[in-house]
């Protein structure tokens, strides 16, 4: 909320400027979260006096002057007509800005130099309210001295500081000046209280001779009154109330729609104004009722616009038509207009549920309704309607009839709310007297009384947020100030920690997971778990895939963020884009990262994803092999796998066989990515990726042993074995066959060359191997390696037409 | 005899410097070999009188003694030399750039969440992780949280339906703990969470909180000053200066924000190099950035998880990772977290 000190200062007087004290009221809980400056587009307008004052020389409408401005004399021509030799005047500087947005710069009128310009109230933003004295064609000249060359802005009145208030939820009543000046006066213990107001009721009459009023659900309205305003006369209202509402946000109308904005944003009540001629007449008194609406019902409402109310609306009504929806907004038919002349000012209470529930369902967040919805003390209503008839007779825009019409069936009283020294003091860890804790509670209007072995603390009706103990102990704590407060550091954490694994092996698993995929070079992404439904048709994926059927949210931002991800490619993906727009020439990427399959389930995949120099197929494979070979126990199995968005001929689907006897449990996939895929992310390279399912590597985590094979005491044989096989054997087949007659000796068989080309039979490729043979007990021997070699070319020539070279 | 002897020794000297390993090899047949002048000598001994033999034998013995060890030492004088010439002849540009694949990085926030865990840890808290998406129970009503409180809006939360939604913080976790386990609890919940913001220079609607909660008996707003102070040390160094300000949320009473000193104009209020007083945009002009909530853990939500409050108490954070990170490294724009450009994270 956004308040110019002027209007705080006018209920209590603050010892310090404005940023003084919003330190210290941020340090209350009251935080001031900027101050801005009113009038602050105006620069370099200074204070002068005129020097000299001659005709200009070849214009008869001009002047030309001296003006004094401290640091030198600067000669302008201007061409107003009610100046004098030592005049004070406001003057823009060479480089000025003024109100309406001119710049001022040095030029030559009719041949004589104007080194700036002397304003008039118009140029400063102001008009006569501002200066009686002053006229709108003439320089505005000053009635009073002031130093040559001081900033005019602060002297003339031009700015303000304005402060602008976080208003927490559970403090509706600082939402009002009234409710910060309780707070600011509590900052700095002086006694607070609400102003007199006084109301002349010069108006011949009674408001309950005219006003009746009905309400026919007490629940939803606690409280409704109506007073009464006869010759109302339409106008502007006075500029020093337009400008602390423009100051607060909002938009001046005319001096009665204006008087109830101003006593809204000043005791927080929202106040309506209905022209009471189109309120129909019931036992000759204007009749409002307040109902529930009838399903279906409907009213147009202040700004033109039908509306259909549900049965959990509240209406304002006469005994024939709806006036008002209420605390939400205003009727067209009784909307006041410039031939208006009596008008009934609403000041009521409703219930905040019911305001929300409305506002919501009609999509119209107003000013009142916001308000209501958070909560209103209704014992403020009628101080704040008696204000706004204070301002009425004050710019004597109407006359006041006397009394009113006040329909309050269970008037709220004051929460007494028990609490002991020793509670207040064990939450807070502090030792205070009683004295102490009761005058902290006094500042913000808590009185408190003994009552039994404790105290009792009367707590007044705005403040709905104090509820229990605990609740006091935080107004202690506000002013006594939370970074006095104990600050304690071993008490709760022992000693001796008893033993507990702290994390769980998933999350130990996880964190050594992030940390060798970076330590294979990549980067750790982190992308939006929601994303755009157009992310399957850029995946290739069919109509039936399931990622068509994603988790979609109520109220997304847009339809870019609108689905919960099932794969996690395309944020991956995306990101890798970003890098090849920016023309990073190699980027890996990864992240762990969750897919949502339904409400309740949720399943973490680790995705990388690369390209650039250096990345190709079996460097992905490479990498995810290093990566699960250190992760999970058994044989890495990969075998050929379609997949829409993937490269039909260089996908394979990664498993792991546990033990030789049990089923390969799949791990996840992993190849090259689509190029169309690639495309349709603004990739223009090959694209290597592998998504694998991270519950899949815990579950063979838990199960992996803690055991070890001791590393072969004696030197091992090592023979290379070339052979060529028809193009269309695989190297799993090659090495499979190879291990079928390696003997028990043969530890590793290692591919380092692939070869097809000259000196190879067209159709055919050459593969080449190292063999490496040990023994646990002895340094094997030449013979028993040849024969082992021998055995393992038969069998490649038999079963894969091999032919050893 | 003994002439001759002084004649070879003199020779050998002569020839063994600066020799080449050639050379060497040719003094040492020369003079060693089968057919050498030292061989020669030794051989001829047996011509002579006994008592010159004995005079003799013993000077062309030692003779052969030294010759050979001064071979040996010109032979590996000679190698080391010729090691060196070669070596010399190998050098390269040792300023051209290595042969990288070039090491990954965690991504700062991860580094951040990593560091707190660390403390928590060694503070003896347990670390659990939940579901991001929640139900409306645990992220709003077991909280104490009122029907009015804004973060129930459509506008402030992503929802599903009228039960499930993407937890707008990890205090749900608070509740699921609390159904769980008896006090004494201590631990912090890292993770994800969701806001209904709009992508901008200071709001993502995505971003990560690190929870805590302690639950004991005797717990008061000290510990949680405690707490809050070590954090901050352990995370921006010792002279770290944090303030608690009075704040509102529905599950702890008392409440608090912490703030920090601004990391950008270091609490000056300022810009920077900025001539006039132009306000800090990141501090918005106080001197202070916002880094979390906390406070002390409200009897209802205790209450409500069947939790007696007059025996126990608690404290519960909220730590934003997210505004950590910003503040650790001077980060002013939090998109860079999620834009996931190689050149931002690997800096890290």
């Amino acid at each position: 909320m956004k308040i110019p000190l002027s209007w705080l200062q006018d209920i209590v007087t603050l010892p310090d400027d404005a940023r003084t004290f919003s330190h210290k009221a941020t340090d209350a809980g009251i935080k001031v979260e900027g101050i801005a400056t009113s009038g602050g587009e105006i620069t370099r307008v200074v204070i002068g006096q005129i020097v000299s004052l001659t005709r200009h020389p070849d214009a008869d409408k001009l002047w030309v002057t001296q003006a004094d401005v401290g640091t030198e004399v600067l000669q302008i021509v201007t061409g107003a007509d009610n100046l004098k030799v030592g005049d004070y005047i406001p003057v823009a500087l060479h480089g000025a800005t003024l109100a309406n947005g001119l710049k001022i710069k040095k030029s030559k009128m009719r041949g004589q130099e104007s080194n700036g310009m002397l304003c008039s109230i118009g140029e400063l933003g102001c008009t006569t309210e501002d200066f009686p004295h002053a006229t709108d064609a003439g320089i505005l000249v000053l009635t009073r001295p002031h130093p040559l060359g001081a900033d005019a802005k602060p002297l003339l009145g031009l700015t303000e500081d304005v402060l602008d208030f976080e208003i927490l939820s559970n403090r509706p009543d600082t939402n009002a000046v009234m409710g910060i000046a309780r707070e600011a006066a509590a900052v700095y213990q002086i006694p607070f209280s609400l102003p007199e107001i006084t109301v002349q009721e010069k108006a011949a009459g009674q408001a309950s001779a005219l006003v009746s009023v009905d309400i026919k659900d007490p629940a939803r309205c606690p409280r409704y009154i109506a007073r009464v305003v006869r010759d109302v006369k339409i106008a502007p209202s006075p500029r020093w109330m337009q400008k602390r509402l423009e100051a607060a946000g909002l938009r001046p109308v005319n001096n009665i729609v204006d008087i109830t904005n101003y006593v809204m944003l000043e005791y927080g009540q929202p106040l309506h104004a209905f022209d009471i001629g189109a309120v129909a007449e019931q036992n000759g008194k204007h009749g409002i009722v307040v109902r529930t609406a009838a399903s279906g019902e409907k009213i147009t409402t202040l700004d033109g616009v039908e509306r259909v109310l549900s049965d959990t609306a509240l209406l304002i009504a006469d005994g024939e038509k709806p006036l008002a929806i209420a605390g939400v907004m205003g009727g067209e038919a009784t909307k006041v207009h410039d031939a208006t002349t009596t008008i009934l000012f609403e000041s009521a209470n409703f219930n905040p549920a019911c305001i929300r529930l409305t506002a919501k369902k009609l999509g119209m967040r107003t000013d009142a309704s916001a308000r209501y919805e958070k909560g209103i003390d209704p014992n403020q209503a009628l101080t704040s309607v008696n204000r706004a008839m204070e301002l009425v007779e004050r710019f004597e825009c109407g006359q006041v009839v006397p009394g009113w019409v006040d329909n309050y069936p269970a008037p709220r009283q004051p929460r007494a709310v028990a609490f002991s020294t020793e509670g207040i003091n064990a939450r807070l860890g502090t030792a205070l007297p009683a004295g102490e804790i009761r005058a902290y509670l006094q500042r913000v209007g808590i009185e408190t009384r003994e009552k039994d072995t404790a105290y009792e603390a009367i707590v007044p009706t705005f403040r709905w947020d104090i509820g229990e103990e605990v609740d006091l102990a935080e107004e202690v704590a506000r002013f006594y100030g939370y970074n006095r407060l104990l600050s304690r550091h071993s008490q709760h954490i022992p000693a001796h920690l008893p033993f507990q694994p702290g994390m769980s092996p998933r999350r130990r698993r996880e964190i050594a997971l992030r940390q060798a995929v970076a330590g294979l070079g990549y980067c750790e992404a982190l992308t939006y778990p929601f994303e755009s439904p157009k992310i399957a048709d850029k995946l290739l994926l069919p109509q039936d895939d399931f990622q068509r059927e994603p988790l979609t949210l109520k109220n997304p931002l847009g339809e870019d963020f609108s689905v919960m991800r099932r794969r996690t490619l395309g944020g991956l993906l995306t990101g890798l884009g970003v890098n090849f727009v920016k023309r990073n020439e190699t980027a890996r990427l990864f992240e762990m990262a969750w897919v949502y399959e339904s409400l309740t389930r949720e399943a973490p995949r680790l995705t990388l994803a690369a390209y650039g120099p250096g990345v190709d197929y079996l460097s992905m494979k490479g990498d995810v092999e290093d990566l699960l070979s250190a992760f999970v126990g058994g044989k890495l199995v990969f075998a050929p796998l379609q997949l829409p968005y993937m490269h039909p001929g260089r996908t394979a689907g990664v498993a792991v066989r546990p033990h030789p006897k049990r089923d390969p449990a799949p791990l996840g996939e992993l190849g090259e990515l689509h190029p169309q895929v690639a495309a349709h992310f603004g990739i223009e390279a090959r694209v290597y990726v592998a998504v694998l399912d991270l519950d899949a590597i815990h579950a063979l985590g838990v199960n992996k042993k803690a055991s070890f094979t001791p590393p072969p005491k004696f030197p091992a044989l090592v023979r290379d074995l070339a052979f060529t096989v028809p193009g269309d054997v695989t190297a799993a087949q090659c090495e499979a066959a190879i291990r079928e007659k390696g003997g028990q000796w043969l530890s590793e068989v290692t591919l380092f060359d692939v070869y097809q080309g000259k000196q190879i039979e067209a159709g055919h490729k050459s593969m080449a191997y190292t063999l490496r043979f040990s023994a646990p007990d002895r340094t094997l021997t030449d013979d028993a390696a040849r024969k082992q070699m021998t055995a393992i070319c038969n069998h490649l020539s038999e079963k894969l037409g091999g032919l050893v070279r | 005899m003994l002439e001759k002897l002084t004649q070879l020794r003199h020779h050998i000297e002569q020839s063994l410097r600066d020799a080449t390993p050639e050379a060497i090899e040719a003094v040492r047949v020369g003079m060693l070999g089968k057919k050498g002048e030292i061989t020669a000598v030794l051989k001829g001994l047996g011509q002579l009188e006994p008592q010159a033999r004995k005079i003799a034998g013993q000077a062309a013995n030692e003779l052969r003694d030294w010759a050979q060890s001064q071979i040996d030492q010109a032979k590996a004088g000679a190698g080391a030399a010729k090691q060196a010439q070669a070596l010399t002849e190998e050098s390269i540009d040792i300023t051209l750039p290595g042969r990288r694949r070039g090491m990954g990085r965690l991504h700062p926030i991860t580094q951040v969440y990593g560091k707190l865990e660390e403390l928590f840890l060694s503070l003896g808290f347990d670390i659990v992780e939940g579901p991001h998406i929640e139900t409306v129970y645990h992220n709003f009503d077991a909280l104490n949280t009122p029907e009015s409180h804004p973060s129930r809006d459509e506008s402030d939360t992503f929802y599903f339906d009228e039960n499930y939604l993407l937890r707008c913080h990890t205090s749900p976790m608070q509740v699921r703990v609390i159904e769980k386990q008896k006090p004494p609890i201590r631990v912090v919940v890292p993770g994800k969470v969701f806001r209904r913001d709009e992508v901008d220079a200071t709001h993502t609607p995505v971003f990560h909180q690190l929870e805590g909660l302690v639950i004991d008996k005797g717990v008061h707003m000290g510990d949680l000053r405690g707490i809050m102070e070590l954090i901050a040390g352990h995370i921006f160094g010792p002279g770290a200066k944090i303030r608690l300000r009075p704040s509102f949320f529905p599950f702890t009473e008392p409440s608090a924000e912490v703030d920090i000193t601004c990391y950008v104009c270091d609490g000056k209020a300022s810009r920077p190099g900025s001539e006039a007083n132009d306000p800090c945009r990141v501090c918005k002009d106080s001197g202070w950035v916002e880094l979390w909530g906390c406070g002390m853990v409200h009897p209802q939500v205790l209450r409500t998880s069947g939790i007696d409050p007059g025996e126990y108490s608690g404290y519960a954070f909220g730590l934003g990772v997210d505004r950590i990170t910003s503040a650790l490294y001077g980060i002013t724009d939090p998109r860079l977290y999620f834009e996931n450009d190689v050149q931002f994270l690997r800096q890290f």
